[in-house]
C-alpha cells in the first residue's frame, strides 16, 4: 500500500514527558476529525526487509476521534514593539533610518521597519521593492496608498543605511540611502524629495514592526525581510540623512539626545528574544520565530570571532522570511501519560477513522516518555538523540544539496515526505539546509511537524536507532528511555540511577552539559555503551531564550553543508563555539575512544579482530565467537556493520592510552573517504582502499571507579543486529557487553605501565 | 563557493564512444566501478539540483517512480512518467540511459536499448 503520511500534521509542546505529567498536541489536517491511538514503538521502520515495524498499542483516555482544524504555518522572523501610539509620527518631523545588508530581493517587497498594515492599508513604513528599490510606504485616509520609491536598487549582501525624513507640517518626505565605501567601491549616495497627499492615515492602530509589514490586526506578518537589519532609529526632529546615521546612539549619563524617539541596539541582549531601546522612552521589543543574532553588523572589525568580546561589532540581526521556531498551533488533544507506563519511544498514530477510513492515509507525531518520578527504573538506560534528530529535523539535502547524488552514488531515494517538503516549504528545514537567502539554517525546533522522526518516515537518525530498542527487547533486555534534552537540562543526575547507558546509532549532536553529564558518568564508575558512529562530534546548544530549538553554528571545519559567514561561528544562545567537539579540546576519542573518521558513500565493510583483542580484559566480548570471524559482514539496509559514517582511535586525540581497539574494519572502498579535520592537504592516498586511518575502530577501556566504555565506532553496527533471527556475531559480542556491564563486579582500570 | 558545491566545478567530457563503459555500468549498476566509470557518474550525479531526476519511493524497498527536483521551492513535484520500477538496479540503469543521452546528445545503440 502507498500511504500518504501527511494527512495530518502536528507536534508535540515538549519533546519528552515523564510518565504521569501531561503532553499537549497541536495537530493540523484539511480532515475536519482525526482519530488519535498511542503507539510505543518497539521498531519504527517499515521496511519489509528488515525487522518489520513493530509496536504496541496503549490504551489511553486520549484515544479515539478529535475535532482536528486546518492550521497554517507562517514563518518569517520579525521585532513587535509595543508603542501605544508613541512610534506614530504626529505634526512636524520624523525622521527614521537603519542600516540594512539585504540577502534576498526578489517576488515581493520586504518591510525594513514601520507600522504599515498591508489589510486596513493604514500605517507607514520603510520597505524594499521586489527589485532592491527603497520605498516608503503611506497609508492614506481614502484612497490607495502612497508609495514613493527612490529609483537607485541596493544591492545584496552590501551594507547600506537607508533612511526617510517626513516634514509633515510642510507636506514633504526624502528617501536617502547611503552606502559607505567597501573594497574598490567608493562611498556613494542618493536622495530624492517627494511632496505628500494631504490627508495621510499614518496610525495603523497596531505595533511597530522590524522586518515586516502586518498583514492584518491579528498578528499576522508579511513581507519579512532576507537579511540583516542594525540599529533602527527614529527622531522626532529634522535631520538630514548623514545625521541621522552617525548618530551616535550610546548612552551617557545625565544626557538626552533631542528629538530620539527610539533608537534599538541589537548588541544589547544578544542571547535573548528581546530587543532594547536605548532611548528614554523604553520602547523595548521582542523577536519572534527566532531570526539569528549574533551575526557579523556594520561595524564588524574582524578583529574579534566571538560576539561576546565585542557586542557593538554584533549589533545587528539576521531576519529570514523562512525562519520557523514555533507554529503556534492550537492544542487539539492532551494525553496524561499513565504513571505505569514504560518509558520509551511513542508515537501518535493518527488515521482519519470514521465509518469509512481512508486505509492509506496514516501519519505520525513521535514523543518521548522518561521514567515518573514513581517508576521503578530498569539498569540500562537508551539516551535517544533527540539533538540530532532536531539537526537534522525536515532535512531537505536530496532536494537541494548539490553534491547530494555525488555524495550517496546513486540516484537520490526521496520518501515522499520530501515531496512534500518541496511543495510545502514554510514547514522549515533542517540545520544542514539553507534558508531561501542562501544562509545556512542555524536553528531546528520540535514545536513544528518534524517528518523525519516518525515511523513511515526518512530512516536516519531515529528509525535507525529504533532496531536497537528492537533488539533490546528481543533480547528480553530490561530498559528505560531518555533523551539528550535530560542530559542537557539535568547534566550527570539524569544519568545516576543506571548502572549503563546506551547510546544509539548517531548521538552526532551534543551540547556542553551532554558531553560533560556524560563524562562525569563514567568516571562515577557508570557504564557507557556506544552503540553509534559520528558520535558527539558537533558542539551545540539548545537556546536559553528558545528551549526547544538547537542551534548549530557551522565553524572551522568539519564534515559541513554550509559554512559559518566569516566571524558567525559563536552561537548566539550561549556564546559556546559552534564547531567540532574536536576543536574545543575535547574530541569524541577522549569521551568514548574513538571519533569520526569518513563517511562510506559505497559499500559497508565489517569488523576483524587486532592482537589486542586476545587481551584477558575483553575475553567476555568475544565469547562465543571464533578468533578470526569477519564480524558484521551482513546487516539491513546497508549490508554490513561498518558503514555511513565510522569512528576511529587515535591516542592523540585523547584515547585513553589504556583503551584496547579489539577490532578494526576491513572491506572498505574508494568511496570510503576522510572526514576534512582528519587531513590538513588534499593529496592523493586519502580514500579508504589506500589509507589505513579511513576506518571504524572498535574499543573498550574501564574508567575510575569500576566503570567501562565500550564503542562500536559505526552508525550501521545497529543495523546488523536483527540479521539471521538475531543470531548472528554482532548480536552476540554486544550481548556479551551488555550482559557484562549489567553485572556489578566492579571493572578495573590497568596499573600504568 | 567550494568545490565540493560549485555545480559547474567538474571537467570530465562524456565520450559517447565510449560503450565499453555503458557496457560496464549495465553489468553493475550498483556495484563498484572502474575509475573511469566513477569519473563519468561522478559527472552525470554532479550538478545544479534544479531538474535532477531522482526516485520518490512509493514503497520502502519495493517500488519506486521517476520524478525531477523543480526549479522553485514550493512548485509541485509531478511525476515525469507512468513508469513504477520494483527493482533500484533498472531504475539506476534507466536513468543512466535517460543521463546519456541528455549530456551526449547522441542515442544509445540498440543493444543498450532494453530494461536489465
Amino acid at each position: 500500500m502507498i500511504y500518504k503520511t501527511n494527512e495530518y500534521l502536528g507536534y508535540p509542546d515538549r519533546i519528552s514527558v515523564p510518565a504521569g505529567e501531561t503532553v499537549r498536541f497541536q495537530l493540523s489536517s484539511k480532515r475536519r476529525s482525526v482519530k488519535v491511538e498511542v503507539l510505543r514503538l518497539r521498531c519504527g521502520d517499515v521496511d519489509s526487509n528488515g525487522p518489520g515495524f513493530k509496536y504496541e498499542v496503549m490504551t489511553s483516555p486520549i484515544d479515539g476521534e478529535h475535532a482536528c482544524l486546518d492550521q497554517p504555518i507562517r514563518p518569517g522572523s520579525n521585532a513587535v514593539i509595543d508603542h501605544d501610539g508613541a512610534l506614530v509620527p504626529t505634526g512636524g518631523h520624523w525622521c527614521f533610518g537603519a542600516y540594512v545588508y539585504p540577502t534576498r530581493i526578489a517576488d515581493n517587497a520586504r518591510a525594513v521597519m514601520g507600522n504599515w498594515c498591508e489589510r486596513s492599508a493604514r500605517g507607514y513604513a520603510l520597505e524594499l521593492d521586489e527589485e532592491g528599490n527603497l520605498v516608503l510606504v503611506l497609508g492614506q485616509a481614502s484612497g490607495t496608498p502612497a508609495r514613493f520609491a527612490l529609483d537607485v536598487k541596493l544591492r545584496p549582501r552590501v551594507w547600506a543605511f537607508v533612511s526617510c525624513a517626513l516634514d509633515l507640517a510642510r507636506g514633504s518626505a526624502s528617501l536617502s540611502m547611503i552606502v559607505p565605501a567597501d573594497g574598490v567601491r567608493p562611498a556613494a549616495s542618493c536622495s530624492k524629495s517627494f511632496a505628500l497627499p494631504r490627508a495621510l492615515a499614518l496610525e495603523s492602530g497596531l505595533p511597530f514592526l522590524i522586518a515586516a509589514h502586518h498583514a492584518n490586526g491579528d498578528r499576522q506578518y508579511s513581507s519579512h525581510f532576507d537579511g540583516k537589519i542594525e540599529a533602527p532609529r527614529v527622531f522626532s526632529c529634522s535631520l538630514d540623512a548623514e545625521a541621522l546615521r552617525v548618530f551616535d546612539g550610546r548612552q551617557r549619563t545625565g544626557a538626552s539626545d533631542a528629538g530620539l524617539v527610539a533608537f534599538w541596539d541589537f548588541s544589547n541582549g544578544i542571547s535573548s528574544l528581546s530587543i532594547k531601546d536605548l532611548s528614554p522612552n523604553g520602547l523595548h521589543g521582542c523577536l519572534r520565530q527566532l531570526p539569528r543574532r549574533g551575526v557579523t553588523g556594520f561595524h564588524w572589525s574582524g578583529s574579534v570571532h566571538d560576539w561576546r568580546l565585542s557586542p557593538q561589532e554584533y549589533a545587528a540581526i539576521h531576519f529570514h522570511s523562512d525562519d520557523i521556531y514555533d507554529c503556534e498551533w492550537q492544542t487539539t488533544c492532551t494525553l496524561d501519560v499513565p504513571a505505569h507506563w514504560r518509558s520509551g519511544v511513542y508515537a501518535l498514530r493518527l488515521t482519519s477513522g470514521g465509518k469509512n477510513p481512508d486505509r492509506d492515509c496514516e501519519s505520525y507525531v513521535t514523543f518521548f516518555v522518561t521514567p515518573g518520578k514513581a517508576s521503578r527504573r530498569a539498569d540500562l538506560v537508551v539516551v535517544a538523540s533527540v539533538a540530532t534528530y532536531l539537526a537534522y529535523a525536515n532535512s531537505a539535502l536530496r532536494l537541494y544539496q548539490v553534491h547530494f547524488e555525488t555524495l550517496m552514488e546513486h540516484v537520490l531515494w526521496l520518501p515522499q515526505d520530501d515531496v512534500f517538503m518541496q511543495e510545502n516549504p514554510e514547514i522549515g528545514q533542517s540545520t544542514y539546509d539553507c534558508h531561501v537567502d542562501g544562509s545556512g539554517r542555524a536553528y531546528s525546533s520540535w514545536l513544528r511537524p518534524i517528518l523525519n522522526m516518525r515511523p513511515r518516515g526518512y530512516w536516519f537518525n531515529l528509525v535507525n536507532d529504533t532496531h536497537i530498542l528492537d533488539w533490546l527487547e528481543e533480547k528480553g533486555i530490561a530498559y528505560d528511555l531518555i533523551t539528550d534534552v535530560e542530559l542537557d537540562r539535568e547534566g550527570a543526575r539524569a544519568l545516576a540511577p543506571y548502572r549503563v547507558m546506551m547510546t544509539p546509532t548517531h548521538p552526532e549532536y551534543y551540547s556542553f552539559n551532554m558531553m560533560n553529564a556524560i563524562m562525569a558518568y563514567q568516571n562515577a564508575g557508570g557504564r557507557h555503551i556506544s552503540m553509534g558512529g559520528n558520535a558527539f562530534y558537533w558542539r551545540c546548544g539548545f537556546h536559553p531564550a528558545a528551549p526547544a530549538a538547537l542551534e548549530v553554528r557551522r565553524g572551522m571545519a568539519g564534515t559541513r553543508t554550509w559554512e559559518s559567514e566569516p566571524g558567525e561561528v559563536h552561537l548566539a544562545g550561549t556564546g559556546e563555539p559552534g564547531s567540532l567537539w574536536r576543536h574545543s579540546g575535547f574530541a569524541p576519542q577522549k569521551l568514548v575512544g574513538v571519533g569520526f573518521s569518513a563517511m562510506i558513500n559505497d559499500t559497508c565493510g565489517y569488523y576483524l579482530r587486532t592482537a589486542e583483542s586476545e587481551d584477558a580484559r575483553v575475553a567476555f566480548i568475544f565469547e562465543g565467537t571464533g578468533r578470526h570471524e569477519k564480524f558484521g559482514d551482513f546487516g539491513f539496509r546497508y549490508n554490513g556493520a561498518v558503514g555511513s559514517e565510522i569512528d576511529r582511535y587515535d591516542l592523540e586525540l585523547g584515547t585513553p592510552p589504556h583503551a584496547l581497539r579489539i577490532a578494526t574494519s576491513e572491506g572498505l572502498g574508494a568511496g570510503a573517504l576522510p572526514t576534512p579535520e582528519e587531513f590538513r592537504t588534499v593529496v592523493d592516498g586519502l580514500d579508504g582502499t589506500q589509507n589505513a586511518l579511513v576506518r571504524a575502530d572498535m574499543v573498550f577501556f574501564e574508567t575510575a571507579r569500576g566503570g567501562a566504555v565500550f564503542a562500536t565506532g559505526s552508525i550501521t553496527y545497529g543495523m546488523s543486529l536483527g540479521h539471521n533471527d538475531y543470531d548472528n556475531n554482532i548480536s552476540t559480542i554486544t550481548l556479551n557487553v551488555v550482559n557484562r556491564f549489567l553485572d556489578p563486579r566492579p571493572f578495573v582500570m590497568p596499573a600504568e605501565t | 563557493m567550494d568545490h565540493t558545491s560549485d555545480p559547474g566545478a567538474l571537467r570530465y567530457v562524456i565520450d559517447p564512444g565510449r560503450l565499453d563503459l555503458v557496457k560496464e555500468f549495465r553489468a553493475s549498476p550498483l556495484g563498484v566501478h572502474s575509475p573511469e566509470l566513477r569519473k563519468l557518474l561522478a559527472r552525470m550525479r554532479w550538478g545544479k539540483p534544479e531538474g535532477r531526476l531522482v526516485l520518490i519511493v512509493l514503497e520502502p524497498g519495493k517500488a519506486w517512480r521517476l520524478s525531477r527536483i523543480p526549479k522553485r521551492r514550493g512548485d509541485p513535484m509531478p511525476f515525469v512518467d507512468d513508469r513504477v520500477f520494483t527493482s533500484l538496479a533498472e531504475a539506476e540503469w534507466h536513468v543512466f540511459k535517460l543521463r546519456w543521452q541528455e549530456m551526449t546528445g547522441t542515442t544509445l545503440p540498440a543493444e543498450f536499448a532494453s530494461d536489465l
